[in-house]
């Protein structure tokens, strides 16, 4: 093999790559769904700092934001894009509402944000799943 | 007795001064994506840097020479400037990396967003190397980093399956994302065989003044301090394995890898974590910016001690200040050290035949080297290192692209 194609290889490998499928933007979101979780889990167990917490499910629910605006440009065939975009919004403005209920020291209510969370992640993976086995 | 010491001490500070942001980062995401299945990688990795770290110990003590000053002298100004101008532009993107750790552990502590850590943390940074000795930079940062011992505890504590993890001693492929598991294998072995960690070393071992009879001392703390560090890498892939992994969560920030401890140790898991990254990077900030300046004053022959006052050694003093005053700049605004880490460890493995190939040069030459010249397995080890470093190079930075 000449020299050079070790190079030509590589460049043309790169020219080839693709934005992330549906089923990795997927991967993201479940990700950062359960980031949230095990946050709130920690704030709740007292395992994690207050503004730790708190940052961290802006966080999150920033980068919800941001993969379900991305994901909804060109959803997957698969799956209802309505379904897809209120589940996401949901899920978002939840982890939103715990991040405050941090700030309010709301134990009891961030409890059953972090259940709903939960709830809202298992069908987040429901759909990943179909997704994932469809492609 | 006074080398048994050394040796101790020597081991000690090798584990303490181990695990960086790179390491520490790369390790974690190849928990959290692929469990055990990237200890391989971990596993090379420590092995070359064991023989290029000894090779470095051995070739200062027997020649009286670092690495650079060799090479500036054994290959001319035009070779030594290429690989001056490719390792001082990944060394500068590493310590941006470990100022932007510091900060971030900071930020875990305090809630205080890392930005506003870069001018202090530099300062202090380059106050310590303004004003402190070779000693206290090599033993101080490197006895503070033996907390990060407190990986390996959790990773016990988490009780992994041992038949998995020595079956994720061996290479193996994934079923897919197989582009991001070799971006990931690539930042692992860019992140331990860190060729800052070589300039470092041999220019420690003059600093220290080491001659022919530290050769077996060398042998030690080469082979087991970096064991033991590779050690603590492997602990760190195993604490995200079984904490993130099974929550499908994957590294993307900082924030998520300070998660991984909480399962294993509850109550301190969180601030081990942070402390430790917080040590970890001090520790490789102020080992980079001298290794940094200790590349520019061995090739250019200019006077050079951490030990000697800033006036005595003025240049060598200026190319610190610069490079942490500079490194600062980006972390103000704001850049992530996250992806700078993750670019910097691809880039490090893009330029590692050019650190590599002088070794097999310098460690053959009488001149240098007299009857402590390599041997076969020596040299076979090169060879290989060699051929992986050129592998690494080609597609390190494709695989960035694709599956970083």
């Amino acid at each position: 093999m000449r020299l050079e194609r070790l190079f030509v290889f590589p460049i043309l490998f790169c020219l080839g790559c693709k934005p992330p499928t549906p089923a990795e933007q997927m991967n993201s979101m479940l990700s950062w769904l359960a980031t949230a979780r095990m946050t709130g889990d920690g704030w709740l167990r007292h395992t994690t700092p207050d503004t730790y917490s708190r940052q961290t499910l802006e966080l999150s629910s920033e980068r919800i934001g941001q993969i379900a605006s991305d994901l909804l440009k060109s959803p997957p065939s698969e799956v209802d894009t309505a379904t897809l975009d209120t589940l996401f919004t949901r899920s978002r403005i939840r982890v939103k509402a715990m991040a405050r209920l941090i700030a309010a020291k709301n134990a009891p209510d961030f409890g059953r944000q972090l259940d709903s969370l939960d709830a809202d992640e298992k069908l987040v993976k429901q759909l990943a799943d179909s997704i994932e086995h469809r492609q | 007795m006074k080398k048994i010491l050394q040796v101790t001490l020597g081991i000690v500070t090798s584990v303490g001064g181990f695990l960086e942001i790179g390491s520490v980062t790369t390790a974690a995401q190849a928990g959290a994506a692929f469990g055990y299945e990237l200890l391989w990688a971990i596993l090379l990795g420590t092995l070359c840097l064991i023989f290029l770290v000894e090779m470095s110990g051995r070739l200062s003590a027997v020649s009286k020479h670092t690495i650079v000053a060799a090479m500036r002298e054994r290959f001319g100004f035009p070779f030594f400037f290429i690989v001056l101008v490719g390792m001082t532009l990944v060394a500068f993107l590493v310590l941006i990396a470990e100022l932007g750790g510091i900060g971030f552990s900071l930020q875990l502590l305090t809630g205080i967003g890392f930005p506003w850590w870069a001018i202090p943390v530099s300062l202090l940074v380059w106050l310590l190397m303004w004003k402190g000795t070779f000693g206290l930079i090599e033993n101080g940062a490197s006895l503070l980093g033996l907390v990060t011992i407190s990986f390996v505890v959790a990773a016990i504590k988490l009780h992994p399956d041992w038949s998995g993890v020595a079956a994720g001693l061996a290479p193996t492929m994934p079923q897919s994302d197989k582009a991001h598991y070799g971006f990931i294998a690539v930042s692992i072995l860019g992140a331990s065989i860190s060729p800052y960690l070589m300039y470092f070393y041999s220019s420690g071992a003059i600093e220290d003044k080491w001659d022919e009879s530290y050769v077996g001392v060398n042998r030690f703390i080469a082979g087991f301090g970096m064991t033991f560090g590779g050690f603590l890498s492997m602990a760190v892939l195993i604490v995200a394995a079984l904490a993130l992994q099974p929550r499908g969560i994957q590294v993307d920030t900082f924030d998520q890898s300070a998660l991984s401890m909480t399962t294993a140790l509850p109550r301190w898991g969180f601030y081990l974590f942070a402390i430790s990254m917080l040590f970890a990077c001090f520790g490789a900030a102020l080992e980079i910016s001298l290794a940094i300046a200790y590349f520019f004053a061995q090739g250019f022959g200019w006077n050079w001690s951490e030990d000697l006052e800033p006036s005595k050694d003025a240049r060598f003093a200026f190319v610190y200040t610069i490079i942490i005053l500079i490194a600062a700049v980006p972390l103000v605004f704001g850049i992530d050290p996250l992806k700078v880490t993750i670019m910097s460890m691809a880039l490090t493995a893009a330029t590692l035949p050019l650190a590599i190939i002088p070794f097999l040069f310098l460690m053959n030459d009488p001149v240098y080297m007299g009857k402590h010249r390599n041997g076969w397995i020596g040299n076979s080890v090169v060879a290989i290192i060699i051929v992986i470093s050129f592998v690494l190079a080609v597609i390190s930075i494709p695989l960035q692209i694709i599956g970083g």
